[in-house]
């Protein structure tokens, strides 16, 4: 009893938890979409058929609705950044714009599926929730400053595409597809995950910031030279970057298309910002090691990209090949990080904005296409400005910006990128935004063949029936095409300035 | 502490498992193997969390197991619905789709 | 003298503020007002393109009228913060240099879309037409590196459409050939220029793309200005195009629509010799200093080889479009040649060649729709079903050939002298140039309008009221331009001078000719002094 008694302040010490302050406002976007993903599942175990036909609309606004506190963080500017749990979680410029983008995209990708799926044979309810969860892993990913975040993330964005990915169950290819992605993807996190191991182990640290300054300190062991080449390695997976790319056209090809373009946008933004995240704040010292490989993987993801998209036939292969190829651009800026962080991140902050919407705005108009053609080649598209002048002028400004022709958005993304590249003065950025440069050329011949298809040539059996487009995939081309011209016109200061905020923090 | 003879357990994991994920044909036996790479992970992390003295190790550990746990499930999903429409699991011969 | 251009730029900044944007503004909303017009209304679509060219026009004559004669810098200047973190900005300005292109691109657009008719879609058609126009303006108006650069690069689009959607033939591979040489040609051109602003970024006090403070300030290194000039040089040598690289050209101009033949030989190729001016010579004396004799031997090849080829062509088109080559071989000479004649002539022939090159082509492209060929060999004797065609045919080729009297004569007598007193022997063999254009041109005509008339040929239409009232101001020009060069020659020299002036304060062993006749009467005087058999000695005293 007295031994009891005497260790019972003891026990009261150890045992008493003080739950640690939470920002709920600054974690609002996550748990709103949480909720609302949560709300929306129980609906639809209540409702079942009933609620069904709802279920792509319920999902949209649940997107919209996690905008809001996007808005009202991004409007109390001075209190940026709030950091959460002792640094793992971080809400700055850098993360809100990022969840902007993600919302929106979302948001598209669900106008983009309603249609597709309901005219299919297909589980949709379960697919609007899927995606909703894969949207949160981004949002967290966003703000995760700590391994062990950053990995929950990935997951949480990875686990539910792989079953997306496969959704078209009686479908051979559709089954590949999943099959393809999810085991490329689950070895790609062991990897990633093994270089974390190593991380952890030299640095005693999950937080990216400790990391960074662990290796200041101290100098580089073999472990965690190690630990950074398998961290970029799994994340080059992520990303589709050549070497790794071998899954990405197959899986694009064979899952369905509004999927494709979740992978394709949303989901390799996601990759990209983990790997920007760990690289520019858990690397800063490293920048020796992961330049150098970044240089090449940056090279190499372009031009093989771009080279093997030119024989392709297929239109989602092209652009899924053709999303390697600026996956290569998006990585240049890592080539220089440790010169320039500021610009690096920004500049890839504005690629990614402006990549999302002329991507997104390319698929739907692959999916428009495929209603009328069932087809994806590239030559079912012959004669369509006849038949569908609309719809040719919204491709016709994709593909332009793509090529990087002003004043679609692609130019200032490109210029971006170079300005990065160029700033820092070396003659090995200098020699990548030559190669960039040299492959934006091979890129504008395949975009260019696709318009030469639509404007100039015949349509292939002469079927001139007009393409009935409905309304959510109308929206979807609308947003897209505004977003894609604004980013390069009159909205450039803006796109400027806005990601002119997202500077790197050091420190939390 | 004996770390070294823990990372180089794991690394020999590791390799298993690498060569497990390129070498063998079956799905289920790559799903494996790819937890072969996991489980070296842990080890890893387990045994840098002792040698640190630091719990986010076994933390992150946890973290994995779980994780793992989800993505074998979803993994063997799909290697199901394979077997279901072609009777067979063997990933070489899902080529329908040519990289 | 640039520091007070400078200056002016400045304080002429809220006196003009709205005029020059309004030639870009104009021609873009124009294009949007034809978008919503309906598909089927042809005349409707076509009447608007018309005003909304012609207004431009209008404003490009106004700003002509308004231009201030003595002062060389840029006028009418337009500044307005574009992404002021990036050191951008929405700069316009006009000096003598572009002053005159300004106003061919208004005067040839209205003509073009006057004088040509599209065989089907005119909706789309005028649309690009419209945005070509207003691309075109911005890039003669644009002061800030990158907002020429965006221009140089919009203008593709329009033109790869016009080609490949109302083109003859061959169009859908001309207009991609079209399309993929001029961005290659490019795109190492950006580099170029954010290179260019990060590595002078010390010099100009943070990274800017004004062109008068990079120009004023920089101070690269020989090999990174060397290096930059030739990313510039190369887009714009493809652009121009100048001898090894101007095979797109003549794929470009044969299968374009007759428009776009206009627009492309008038407008577009001179976005390339511009350049060279601009951006070329203004910001990188040195180097151009030091390489200037490379541009001005393939100049002087492009001269010969485009002669030459344009002889045996068999395609009327086809010669025209080589007779272009040899004629921007000329104007590459002219800029090159580094004095103050070379460079006004070189600016001279740029009007001059978008003058009576657009008109050949409108010209050609009349004969063509009549008699649906462009066959040398199956045309001849048009002179007596068509004597007023003929009639216009023989003044346009013989401004083409130089004829002292007609524009074409000015700016090429002023490049050879100025060749001339820079490097010899590079003016003697152009002047074979111009023996030989008169030998191809001659030739072409005499085997399309004299001869008897078979066939066809002897039932041909003869040009209607319409098209004479269409063509007659570049006739117009032709003349007066030819015998009055005055005026337009007063307005470029003084900036012609500044610019001398730039590579002479920028370049240190920069040696001046020998202060000659030239020198002391003025390239004015001298024109006259030619044109009337005179020796020089009664012109002004420009000087």
């Amino acid at each position: 009893m007295s031994i009891l008694a005497s260790l019972a302040p003891a026990i009261a010490q150890t045992t008493e938890f003080v739950r640690p302050a939470i920002d709920w406002h600054a974690f609002a976007p996550e748990l709103v979409l949480l909720a609302w993903g949560a709300l929306v599942t129980v609906i639809d175990l209540i409702g079942g058929e009933r609620t069904r036909r709802f279920m792509p609309s319920l999902t949209g606004i649940g997107f919209l609705l996690a905008m809001i506190p996007v808005l009202t963080l991004w409007s109390q500017n001075d209190d940026l950044p709030r950091v959460l749990f002792d640094g793992a979680y971080m809400v700055d410029h850098y993360s809100l714009v990022l969840k902007g983008i993600f919302l929106v995209s979302a948001y598209v990708i669900v106008l983009l599926s309603s249609n597709y799926m309901a005219e299919g044979d297909y589980y949709d309810a379960e697919y609007y929730q899927l995606i909703a969860a894969s949207v949160l892993g981004m949002l967290v990913m966003t703000s995760a400053r700590d391994l062990i975040s950053i990995f929950i993330a990935l997951e949480l964005m990875s686990i539910p595409a792989y079953l997306m990915a496969a959704w078209r169950k009686s479908d051979l290819k559709s089954n590949e597809a999943g099959l393809k992605y999810m085991l490329m993807g689950v070895f790609a996190s062991g990897i990633l995950l093994y270089g974390m191991s190593l991380l952890y182990g030299a640095a005693a640290d999950t937080r990216l910031v400790e990391i960074a300054d662990a290796i200041d300190t101290g100098e580089t062991t073999p472990i965690f030279t190690l630990g950074v080449l398998f961290t970029i390695i799994g994340f080059a997976f992520k990303v589709s970057a050549v070497p790794f790319h071998t899954w990405a056209p197959d899986t694009y090809e064979g899952a369905p298309t509004p999927l494709t373009a979740f992978l394709a946008v949303a989901s390799k933004a996601g990759g990209f910002v983990a790997l920007v995240s760990v690289v520019l704040f858990a690397f800063p010292h490293q920048w020796e090691i992961a330049e150098p490989v970044m240089w090449i993987l940056s090279a190499l993801t372009m031009t093989v990209g771009n080279l093997i998209a030119l024989r392709q036939t297929n239109i989602v292969r092209m652009l899924a090949y053709s999303g390697i190829a600026q996956a290569g651009y998006m990585l240049a800026p890592l080539a220089v990080y440790s010169k320039v962080p500021d610009l690096a991140q920004s500049s890839i902050v504005t690629y990614l904005l402006i990549y999302a919407a002329m991507n997104l705005g390319a698929f739907a108009v692959v999916i428009i296409a495929a209603r009328k053609t069932r087809s994806g080649d590239i030559e079912s598209y012959g004669g369509m400005f006849r038949y569908a002048p609309g719809i040719t002028v919204a491709m016709t400004v994709f593909l332009f910006s793509l090529t990087g022709i002003p004043p679609m958005g692609g130019w200032f993304a490109k210029f971006q990128i170079f300005n990065a590249l160029l700033s820092a003065e070396t003659t090995a950025a200098t020699v990548l935004a030559i190669i960039a440069a040299v492959n934006s050329v091979i890129a504008a011949y395949y975009y260019l063949a696709i318009a030469k298809q639509m404007w100039f040539l015949p349509a292939p059996d002469g079927d001139h029936s007009p393409i009935v487009v409905p309304p959510a995939l109308m929206a979807a081309v609308a947003i897209t095409v505004i977003v894609t011209i604004a980013t390069g016109s009159v909205g450039v200061g803006l796109v400027g300035d806005a990601t002119d905020f997202v500077e790197l923090l050091a420190s939390p | 502490m004996f770390l070294n003879q823990f990372l180089l357990f794991a690394a020999v994991l590791f390799c298993i498992g690498i060569y497990g994920v390129l070498a063998r044909k079956n799905g289920v036996l790559v799903l494996m193997s790819i937890e072969l790479i996991l489980n070296s992970v842990n080890i890893n992390l387990v045994a840098f969390g002792a040698y640190n003295q630091d719990l986010a190790g076994q933390v992150f550990a946890l973290f994995i197991i779980a994780v793992a746990a989800a993505e074998v499930g979803v993994g063997l999903a799909i290697v199901l619905l394979i077997y279901r429409n072609r009777r067979s699991i063997d990933v070489a011969k899902a080529n329908l789709l040519k990289g | 003298m640039i520091a007070s251009t400078l200056l002016a730029a400045e304080t002429t900044a809220d006196v003009a503020f709205g005029t020059l944007p309004s030639l870009i503004l104009v021609p873009l909303l124009t294009a949007a007002v034809i978008m919503l017009l309906p598909a089927s209304r042809a005349d409707y679509v076509k009447l608007a393109a018309l005003i909304g060219s012609v207004i431009t026009g209008a404003i490009s004559i106004y700003v002509l009228w308004h231009f201030d004669v003595a002062d060389p810098g840029f006028q009418f200047t337009a500044q307005r913060e574009w992404i002021s973190s990036l050191g951008l900005s929405w700069f316009l300005g006009i000096d003598g240099i572009s002053l005159f292109l300004v106003v061919l691109t208004g005067i040839l657009f209205p003509i073009a879309i006057l004088t040509t008719e599209p065989h089907h879609d005119p909706k789309p058609y005028h649309v690009w037409i419209m945005l070509l126009m207003a691309g075109s303006m911005g890039a003669f108006l644009a002061l800030d590196l990158l907002l020429f650069f965006l221009f140089f690069e919009v203008v593709l689009v329009p033109m790869y459409f016009l080609i490949g959607g109302w083109g003859h033939g061959n169009r859908v591979y001309a207009a991609m050939k079209f399309f993929l040489y001029t961005m290659a040609a490019s795109a190492l051109m950006l580099v170029g220029i954010v290179s260019l602003v990060f590595l002078a970024a010390g010099d100009t006090g943070g990274a800017t793309f004004n062109v008068i403070e990079l120009a004023e300030n920089h101070q690269l290194s020989t090999l990174a200005s060397t290096l930059v000039f030739l990313s510039f040089a190369l887009a714009f040598a493809v652009k121009v195009p100048v001898f090894p690289v101007h095979t797109w050209l003549p794929d470009a101009h044969t299968e374009a629509p007759t428009a776009g033949s206009v627009i492309l030989a008038g407008v577009m190729l001179k976005l390339g010799t511009y350049g060279m001016l601009r951006f070329g010579v203004y910001l990188f004396p040195e180097v151009v200093f030091d390489l200037g004799w490379i541009f001005m031997t393939l100049g002087v090849i492009g001269i010969v080889y485009g002669a030459a080829v344009a002889t045996m062509q068999k395609d009327l088109k086809r010669l025209v479009a080589y007779s272009s080559v040899a004629h921007m071989g000329f104007i590459v000479l002219g800029i090159f040649a580094l004095n103050s004649q070379g460079m006004t002539g070189a600016v001279v022939q740029m009007v001059n060649h978008g003058i009576t090159t657009g008109a050949l082509f409108i010209l050609v492209g009349w004969i063509y729709e009549r008699r649906h060929t462009r066959e040398i060999a199956a045309l001849g004797g048009l002179q007596k079903s068509a004597p007023l065609m003929a009639g216009v045919f023989t003044l346009v080729m013989l401004s083409s050939v130089g004829l002292p009297g007609l524009n074409g004569f000015v700016g090429e007598f002023l490049i050879l002298l100025g060749t001339f007193s820079a490097a010899r022997w590079w003016a003697v063999v152009a002047v074979s140039g111009v023996i030989l254009a008169a030998l191809y041109m001659l030739w072409a005509y005499q085997r399309t309008f004299h001869g008897p008339a078979v066939g066809e040929n002897a039932t041909m239409e003869d040009m209607r009221l319409s098209e004479l009232f269409g063509i007659l101001p570049l006739l117009v020009l032709i003349v007066f331009l030819g015998v009055y060069p005055k005026p337009m020659l007063d307005r470029i020299e003084p900036s012609v001078d500044a610019l001398i002036e730039h590579v002479e304060e920028r370049v240190t062993d920069f040696y001046e000719p020998e202060p000659n006749e030239v020198e002391r009467v003025g390239v004015t005087g001298l024109i006259e002094a030619a044109e009337h058999g005179e020796s020089g000695g009664e012109g002004e005293e420009d000087h």
